[in-house]
């Protein structure tokens, strides 16, 4: 009596379960099915793709041109829906990592430099040889090296977004004269006077946000590092033909950091300010400079107040006395590329591909260019009185400007990590120079040995 | 018949435990022992996977910086044992007062964070603790102590105890509940009777709160310590476990690895070694508390 009563009950648990495991299946199917059959029809097939992103609509040069590139595609391919998800920059690298270790990345999505060599060892993207190869007009239409940071070997990784300096010097000229420095300094001795001079007048000489960890990196170490190092250098540390971090150059270039840091050349929430709040005490006049890449241009144009807006310069970083690095070179390249999904195929492989040949189009190049921003394409049709005197000045200053690898791009994310948060312990003084360099040479070797 | 309403046949007893057992052996049990697997293997999270035994581990030994982290966590769970439960428990100890008025109210509002997502509450305090326009230092001068002003999220040497704030702050309503159920069961008898005999205000919480609430207390301190080894978003929003790695945690770590390093493999590891460490560290704190002597 009581055994067959058991057993219904067990069954019927059993029942219900297996039904909702059919019932989810069906979905799936159902779901399936229309892809398949899109494969043959093709174009007029209903569309889905999702595009993750880190262009938020805030008006900056970027984000003009990529939404108005995108309004164009939408417009022109009526059965694509763009699900789109836009994050902010920090925010967003973190999340496509995230995304890439659980194998769910979105269709479209941008790339940095340095995940290209997991994300291609893994699978997950595709060589864009042949889609480059097929429209050459598209291929030749960017500007020379664009492709750098995503080339291994002949393979083209990643159409690139832009190409622009990351470390550029913001000054405010009034302040510097008020400091008694009618000129930018011509070499590092004359900037570390002038931070001795703006830091007496009490004035934070160097604003700087730190709290993403890549900005000391990106836009100081990478360009200064070059000054004492040369470019041979890093080539060497890339392609790992010999050069150390332990070599007295590059830690020559991290003691100079922590010379303007003892100098108190910055301001001391460094590390809990992103680089959108560092520039704030540049607005506010408290402070006399910032490093950050081409991309400020555009925003400090669109959010400084007018005195200081005018009062703003450009330089870069002057050279270093017995350094090995050429004064003329600045940390820069392509950086981000939009690349899509290995796992799609047919009609929505197209549909992304047709997406990102939109975003390397007139339509989005122009109006990014004329807002102050560095499209990847060579732009000739343009509004040259639309240009923000900022990026008038900048477009002066880069007639004699040379690219040289920005570190984050082209290292691995292992080592990166290991040089940023090790920056962030230098930045505190809980570790010196020298055994921070040890420290990613280590990390660096053990990669190796892999 | 009645005997089989209140104490139903095993077999039953089975058939409803069979789901939730299930489903705990889906959500936890097999996600342990596939870190268990991960943590064997160099892996980089695609479908490249390189076996290397017991290295990962022979790595987390001689792992400085994990170490460090693990020092972090235990600073925290010190503090929250101290904060949290301290702080609940004489809260705990006046609502049995009558000076105490508007009790439902002040226990609603310690309460009302402890439903607040851990993101939400890390971003308020990075607000506050922010130099130029944080509460925290507009306070400092606005009562005249602009010297005590600190960058209180990029000083090493306090970046923890900032850390630790707005987890002992958001918890404490928590453990009050915990410890207010515990003293309801007291018989008002008790009380009335330790009234009687004179024994108020600071001597009833030594002498009779204090006693009855000691296995409560246990319970919590455990509590405690399970969730601080493993906490992670508040961290994650304030610092990232910056400066450097001052206040990087056991979880931040393995997040570290795992997806900014892509290094999956050596995440897992270390993710195991937060489970051992825990359990060694509740298992610590029993021996110490007198374990189970009832």
């Amino acid at each position: 009596m009581k055994n067959p009563r058991f057993v219904k009950r067990v069954l019927a648990i059993l029942v219900v379960f297996g039904l909702m495991l059919s019932l989810a299946a069906c979905k799936k199917k159902a779901a399936q099915q229309p892809q398949q059959s899109s494969q043959n029809k093709n174009i007029e097939e209903k569309i889905t793709l999702t595009f993750t992103h880190m262009f938020t609509n805030d008006g900056s040069a970027i984000s003009t041109g990529f939404y108005n590139a995108l309004n164009e595609y939408k417009k022109s391919h009526p059965n694509v829906t763009i699900k789109q998800e836009a994050l902010s920059h920090d925010t967003y690298e973190t999340k496509i990592k995230t995304l890439a270790a659980g194998g769910e990345l979105p269709d479209v999505f941008v790339i940095k430099g340095s995940m290209v060599d997991p994300f291609y060892n893994n699978n997950q993207i595709v060589p864009l040889n042949d889609a480059l190869d097929s429209d050459m007009a598209w291929k030749n239409s960017f500007v020379e090296g664009a492709f750098d940071d995503f080339k291994r070997g002949d393979k083209i990784l990643g159409i690139p977004i832009q190409v622009q300096p990351t470390s550029l010097i913001f000054y405010n000229k009034q302040i510097f004269k008020e400091a008694g420095i009618n000129e930018f300094p011509k070499d590092w001795n004359e900037f570390k006077d002038a931070v001795k001079k703006l830091r007496s007048k009490g004035y934070i000489p160097i604003t700087a946000g730190n709290k993403g960890k890549w900005l000391v990196e990106s836009c100081i170490l990478s360009t200064l590092g070059d000054r004492f190092t040369g470019t041979e250098w890093f080539v060497s540390i890339r392609d790992r033909k010999g050069s150390k971090f332990t070599d007295p150059e590059f830690v020559n270039a991290l003691r100079a950091i922590d010379e303007l840091v003892k100098m108190k050349a910055f301001n001391t929430d460094i590390n809990s300010l992103d680089n959108n709040q560092q520039r704030t005490l540049y607005y506010n006049k408290k402070a006399a400079m910032f490093f950050e890449g081409g991309w400020a241009i555009s925003l400090v144009t669109n959010e400084a107040p007018k005195d200081v807006l005018d009062a703003t310069e450009l330089a870069i970083i002057p050279p270093v006395p017995g350094g090995k690095g050429k004064p003329n070179t600045v940390s820069g390249g392509a950086g981000w590329a939009f690349q899509i999904n290995a796992k799609l195929d047919g009609s929505k492989k197209n549909a992304a591909l047709e997406l990102l040949k939109a975003l390397s189009s007139y339509a989005y190049s122009r109006p990014m260019l004329e807002k102050g921003g560095f499209p990847a394409t060579k732009v000739t049709n343009y509004d040259e009185s639309k240009l923000s005197t900022l990026a008038k000045k900048y477009q002066q200053l880069a007639k004699n400007i040379k690219y040289v690898p920005v570190y984050d791009v082209q290292l691995s994310p292992g080592v990166i990590e290991v040089m940023n948060s090790g920056l962030q312990d230098m930045i505190i003084g809980t570790i010196t120079p020298e055994k921070l360099a040890q420290k990613i040479q280590q990390e660096y070797e053990r990669e190796a040995s892999k | 018949m009645e005997r089989g309403l209140f104490k139903p046949k095993s077999r039953v007893f089975i058939g409803y435990l069979v789901l939730p057992v299930l489903w705990y052996v889906f959500v936890v049990v097999m996600p342990l022992i596939l870190a268990f697997n991960y943590s064997l293997y160099d892996w980089s999270g695609g479908p490249r996977m390189r076996f290397v035994g017991l290295s990962n581990y022979a790595e987390l030994i001689k792992d400085t910086d994990f170490w460090l982290s693990f020092k972090n966590n235990i600073i925290i769970t010190l503090l929250c044992i101290v904060g949290q439960i301290g702080i609940a428990f004489i809260l705990a100890a006046l609502m049995t007062t009558r000076v105490l008025k508007f009790k439902e109210f002040h226990r609603t509002v310690i309460f009302l964070p402890v439903v607040l997502s851990a993101v939400v509450i890390g971003f308020i305090w990075t607000l506050m603790y922010n130099q130029q326009i944080g509460i925290l230092n507009w306070i400092l001068r606005a009562i005249g102590l602009e010297s005590l002003i600190k960058p209180w999220l990029d000083d090493p040497k306090i970046v923890i105890y900032s850390v630790s704030v707005p987890l002992i702050w958001q918890y404490i309503g928590f453990y009050l509940v915990i410890l207010m159920a515990s003293l309801q069961s007291i018989p008002k008898e008790i009380f009335e009777a330790a009234e009687i005999d004179g024994a108020d205000g600071f001597k009833r919480t030594i002498y009779i709160i204090l006693p009855l609430l000691a296995d409560t207390l246990k319970v919590s301190v455990m509590l405690c310590i399970a969730g601080n080894m493993k906490v992670f978003d508040h961290i994650y929003v304030m610092t990232g476990g910056g400066p450097g790695k001052s206040s990087m945690v056991m979880a931040q770590y393995a997040y570290n690895n795992s997806f900014i390093m892509f290094k999956l493999g050596y995440g897992s590891t270390i993710s195991v070694g937060i489970l051992v460490l825990s359990l060694a560290i509740i298992l610590l704190s029993r021996k110490l508390m007198g374990g189970k002597r009832q």
